[in-house]
């Protein structure tokens, strides 16, 4: 799992507080790409799962079915979070893993996101889009990129005593 | 809060630029924000952010992209940071602590800049500015006999 692709944002909300927004809420803020979707029938709904403490991410289609992208390998709210990542095409001994960290800064949370494992994809495979490796990695980077100003929007939105709280 | 990208982006060049990741953020307490790296662990992109300015760091990867450790440590640019808050001779302290050559110790300039200069371990010149002074045009004419046009 050499292969990685780092992303890093300040945002001014607690740790806890963007940590909650990046799991609990992660359907409100999630911009799906259609370079990378997990599976033909993509986009559908995102959503961590919880049962019975087994969490995994998931992503829940317009039919009804629900796509497993990976089970939650570190849980610690606040701080942590490391869960699988694979799309449908995937072969079994292909996979990425994401790892998100919350530091706590003097005006919020440097939320960091590190993308790895996409080594074990080959080259040739159809989510690669036959892009360089380079410029997919940067591409997925971007990507990354989109996704955490949508989780900082989302984590500002709704603390206590912000314009944000109680509205629609 | 969304953060735009400015329009004008510096682009640095190391032989070895994860190690210059490093330093830079322990010296200058730049702070990685985008980071591709391939199966091999080579660096294939970097940003770094420091207040609302974003610097790129990048590898020797071509011919005509070299580090001054590759060119006998000579420079044809030079990034300067202009600090905001803070205190110019700490900023400066901690910068010699990590390892860089101060090659001009702070000093109070005519125009009300507090500047030092150094030089990182791979040999690339910076330049660091904290205003201390508001100095008017017609002042800074009468210190140094220039005549100045515009202003910052």
């Amino acid at each position: 799992m050499s292969s990685r692709v780092v992303v890093a944002l300040r945002i001014k909300a607690p740790p806890v507080r963007v940590f909650e927004a990046f799991t609990r809420e992660i359907a409100l803020w999630w911009r799906p790409n259609s370079l990378f979707a997990f599976t033909p029938r993509s986009p559908g709904v995102m959503a961590f799962e919880d049962v019975e403490g087994a969490r995994r991410l998931v992503e829940r289609l317009a039919s009804g079915k629900v796509f497993e992208v990976g089970k939650v390998r570190v849980w610690e709210p606040g701080q942590r979070l490391v869960v699988g990542w694979r799309q449908a095409t995937f072969a079994p001994e292909m996979d990425t893993e994401v790892e998100v960290r919350f530091e706590a800064v003097e005006d919020g949370t440097r939320v960091t996101v590190e993308h790895r494992g996409w080594d074990s994809v080959p080259s040739a495979h159809v989510a690669r889009h036959t892009f360089p490796d380079s410029l997919f990695l940067r591409r997925h980077g971007e990507w990354w990129r989109d996704l955490l100003d949508g989780l900082a929007l989302a984590a500002a939105d709704r603390q206590p005593g912000t314009t944000g709280e109680g509205q629609a | 809060m969304a953060e735009g990208r400015p329009d004008l982006i510096s682009a640095v060049l190391y032989r070895d630029p994860k190690a210059a990741l490093a330093w830079l953020e322990k010296a200058f307490g730049f702070e990685l924000v985008f980071l591709v790296e391939d199966a091999e662990g080579n660096l294939g992109h970097s940003e770094m952010r420091f207040g609302a300015a974003r610097l790129m760091v990048g590898g020797e990867w071509s011919d005509d992209h070299k580090s001054p450790a590759s060119v006998g440590g000579k420079n044809t640019q030079t990034v300067h940071i202009q600090l905001s808050d803070g205190d110019l001779d700490a900023h400066c302290e901690r910068a010699r602590a990590a390892g860089a050559e101060i090659i001009v110790e702070p000093a109070t300039q005519f125009y009300g800049d507090r500047t030092y200069r150094c030089k990182d371990p791979e040999g690339h010149i910076w330049t660091v500015g904290r205003n201390v002074e508001t100095v008017s045009v017609e002042d800074m004419e009468r210190r140094t006999g220039l005549k100045i046009t515009g202003q910052v």
